[in-house]
């Protein structure tokens, strides 16, 4: 089970071109951003456009599989630094960095070009294309390192893209906050990995991939089971696991291509890529396989419960985001790798349609974000809706969508990875998943528009209070609009992988996403389940219409859609608290964590650092003194006293010397 | 050793009387110029041993020191008096223990 070695080394221009492509981006969008003005834009999606084409051209070495000894070498290995022994830095190009590496470039050029058209009139236009295409190197540098180290860095790096991203508007208050918030949740994820990589090299004596996986066996079943948590933190903390998700909703106060491109698409998918990645360690602990797979069902249940609690349209997506999420975690947890990762796939494209179809009415509503202000849009526009449409009918996993297969596949892997628990937990939150997707459909789309009631009407309460459920993308609007077609293109184009992209899965063991993936993960014995794939599919096809015909029921007939205004404002007013405050989350982590840290700092500051510290500091100095006023009264001044002194001492040695010689002869 | 006309140990005796004079000279007196002159008497106490010794042992050694100490002799006496001139000319006079600004 060598097959998760390097790939074959060599040089691989296209390789470190389209690694280095958007770095050169952000530094000229960032050094001459004044110059550039409106160019800055179009010139950094050019870039990632060109790194995209190096990507479709480094294809080939990606997938190339040459057979060595024992070892089959699978991908591109571009040696970069050589340090000591098990510690080089290199690009690893395999399927499966390669797979989120079209993503980044390519979901990630469709929205730099919607950028263009949604940014239009920042004034930090630039900058924000400087900060876009720095997050796009940041992440290419975490799927194409090599080893632990370099993952860290990228690791480190795209945290800090997310937030100067999140805190773009950084006059806006709620913004600061939400990007402090989703740093610091980071940093502790980072840690987590930090003190994994100690284990691993005290153990291993190498930080690189290959290194590693080769030498699991020699690992003991605690300390592999350690390293993988600390791994897992990592993971959890940047792919918003419970209980580090609370920052993910909060980290929509960023542009909505942010959240497309980041909060969406790629970087909270980080975390599933490193447990595909470290796929041979999780294999050789059920514990720890356990754990995340756990953590992944309840992610993915709370994100879809909450989901169907908040109003704010982004806020809905934030929480559908941070379910699927869940999926793909307890997908790759089980492991159920190719089904977890076809999941991040697919996802990446219908969730970043959602996001900027989302964009689209935001823009067109001078930056209303509150789905209860919204209504009767499909007249208005109807290409959102078609967006929309699709997105929420691949997320919701309607049969030949592109949802529908990575999905099954996640929900029957873990039945077939021995979990009935979690299948159970996939199948009902699809069924959630469909309810407040259709919800968000139904409620901003249909009946009539309410962006002239009155917000208390319609129970909104604090309507001026810019924060946690009203947050406003407001940039100028002063300035004249970028043609539409920036903006739709991009969505039209996303529209046919939403579709399509599930067909790759078709086939089952024969399709060409298995086959894609046949040399990179581990194979497990699978269990036969008593249930069949196609029954699953039925299964989770009755719970998705289930929740469609609530959702239908509630919010689209034509009773509810005369009674929307009351209806809405009962829900808003009547909503549990439970709900409302997202499971206490935030308040429990403020009591387990940010209490704990007041109270441990307070205890330094009024006690040890006052009284240890600079007791201990004040002690020396007070016997330092103490001890030169002693020495001080000897120093009369008087050089008879002196003399005297000295007399007396040659005395003394006169004696001595008198007495131990015998005295004088 | 060479035929000596007064014994040896006399002329210990007689430098150790000189010294411990010396000794209570510099223990004693208040004026520096005495205790100057005190010095002086110690040193030449030291003297007399060297040239003794020296001359009972038959080797110039003594002789050599000797001279040097008269060298040094005359360096520290000139140091002295000129510390001397200078306390007289800003006290307007001179008294060992008054000359006590280092007392802590």
């Amino acid at each position: 089970m060598t097959h998760y070695q390097m790939g074959n080394p060599g040089s691989y221009p296209y390789l470190l071109a389209l690694w280095l492509l958007p770095l050169v981006g952000a530094i000229v969008a960032w050094a001459f951003g004044p110059q550039l003005k409106r160019l800055a834009g179009p010139l950094c999606s050019a870039l990632l456009g060109a790194s995209f084409v190096a990507t479709l051209l480094s294809w080939h070495d990606a997938t190339q599989s040459v057979a060595t000894g024992a070892a089959n070498l699978v991908g591109a290995h571009q040696a970069l630094v050589s340090w000591i022994p098990g510690f080089n830095f290199g690009l690893l190009l395999d399927p499966l960095s390669l797979l989120w590496t079209c993503i980044i470039t390519g979901v990630g050029f469709l929205i730099h070009v919607y950028s263009i058209g949604y940014m239009e009139g920042d004034n930090a236009f630039a900058r924000f294309f400087a900060y876009l295409n720095f997050f796009v190197f940041a992440m290419l540098t975490l799927v194409l390192s090599d080893n632990f180290v370099g993952l860290l860095v990228g690791w480190g790096l795209v945290g800090l893209a997310s937030y100067f991203l999140i805190g773009f508007w950084f006059y806006k208050p709620s913004a600061v906050a939400a990007a402090r918030k989703a740093f610091v949740i980071n940093v502790a994820g980072d840690v987590g990995i930090m003190f994994a990589i100690f284990m691993i090299v005290a153990s291993v004596h190498s930080i690189s991939y290959g290194d590693v996986f080769g030498s699991v066996g020699s690992l003991s079943t605690p300390w592999l089971l350690a390293i993988c948590i600390c791994l897992f933190i990592g993971a959890a903390a940047k792919s918003a696991q419970v209980p580090l998700h609370t920052w993910l909703p909060d980290a929509m106060e960023g542009p909505t291509p942010v959240s497309a491109l980041i909060h969406a698409a790629t970087m909270v998918t980080a975390g599933v890529y490193l447990v595909a990645r470290c796929a041979p360690l999780w294999s050789q602990s059920p514990d720890a396989q356990l754990l995340v797979g756990s953590i992944g069902g309840v992610t993915a249940l709370a994100g879809a419960i909450l989901g169907c609690v908040q109003w704010d349209i982004k806020r809905i997506l934030a929480y559908s985001t941070m379910s699927q999420i869940g999926y793909m975690i307890m997908g790759v947890g089980v492991g159920a790798y190719e089904g977890g990762v076809a999941h991040f796939f697919t996802h990446a494209f219908f969730k970043a349609q959602l996001f900027l179809g989302s964009g689209i009415i935001i823009h067109a509503l001078a930056n209303e974000q509150d789905v209860r202000r919204m209504g009767g849009l499909v007249k208005k526009l109807p290409f959102a809706f078609v967006a929309m449409l699709v997105g929420v009918l691949a997320i919701c996993g309607i049969p030949g969508f592109s949802g529908s297969f990575s999905k099954d596949a996640v929900i029957y892997g873990t039945l077939q990875h021995g979990h009935p628990v979690l299948y159970a937990v996939g199948i009902l939150t699809a069924g959630i998943t469909a309810y407040y997707m259709f919800r968000l459909l139904f409620v901003t789309f249909l009946g009539a528009y309410r962006g002239e009631v009155d917000p208390s009407d319609l129970g909104i309460r604090h309507p001026e209070l810019a924060g946690t459920h009203t947050a406003h993308d407001d940039h100028g609007h002063d300035a004249h609009h970028a043609p539409a077609w920036l903006m739709n293109v991009p969505v039209g184009i996303l529209i046919v992988p939403s579709i399509l992209a599930g067909w790759l899965l078709f086939g089952g063991e024969n399709s060409p996403w298995a086959h894609f993936f046949a040399q990179q993960f581990p194979q497990a014995t699978l269990a036969t389940p008593a249930v069949s794939e196609m029954t699953t599919t039925l299964i989770v096809l009755a719970c998705v219409a289930i929740g469609i015909a609530i959702a239908w029921r509630r919010y689209a007939t034509r009773d509810a859609q005369d009674t929307a205004v009351e209806r809405l404002r009962t829900e808003s007013v009547k909503m549990p608290a439970i709900l409302a405050n997202a499971f206490y989350f935030d308040a429990a982590l403020d009591l387990v964590f940010v209490r704990s840290s007041q109270l441990l700092g307070t205890l330094f500051g009024r006690l040890i650092d006052p009284q240890v510290i600079d007791g201990a500091v004040r002690e020396t100095a007070f016997s330092a003194q103490w001890l030169g006023t002693f020495v001080r009264s000897f120093q009369t001044g008087l050089v008879r006293a002196y003399a005297f002194i000295l007399v007396l001492g040659v005395a003394c040695f006169l004696v001595y010397y008198a007495v131990t010689a015998g005295g004088l002869h | 050793m060479l035929p000596m006309s007064v014994p040896l140990l006399d002329y210990v005796a007689l430098s150790s009387v000189i010294f411990f004079i010396g000794v209570a000279g510099v223990l004693i007196r208040r004026n520096p110029l005495i205790v100057l002159m005190s010095i002086e008497l110690m040193f030449n106490a030291a003297n007399l041993l060297f040239m003794a010794f020296s001359r009972a042992w038959a080797h110039n050694a003594g002789h050599i020191f000797a001279f040097l100490v008269i060298t040094v002799a005359a360096a520290e006496a000139a140091i002295g008096l000129a510390i001397v001139v200078t306390v007289f000319r800003t006290a307007r006079h001179v008294d060992v223990d008054d000359v006590a600004l280092m007392k802590g």
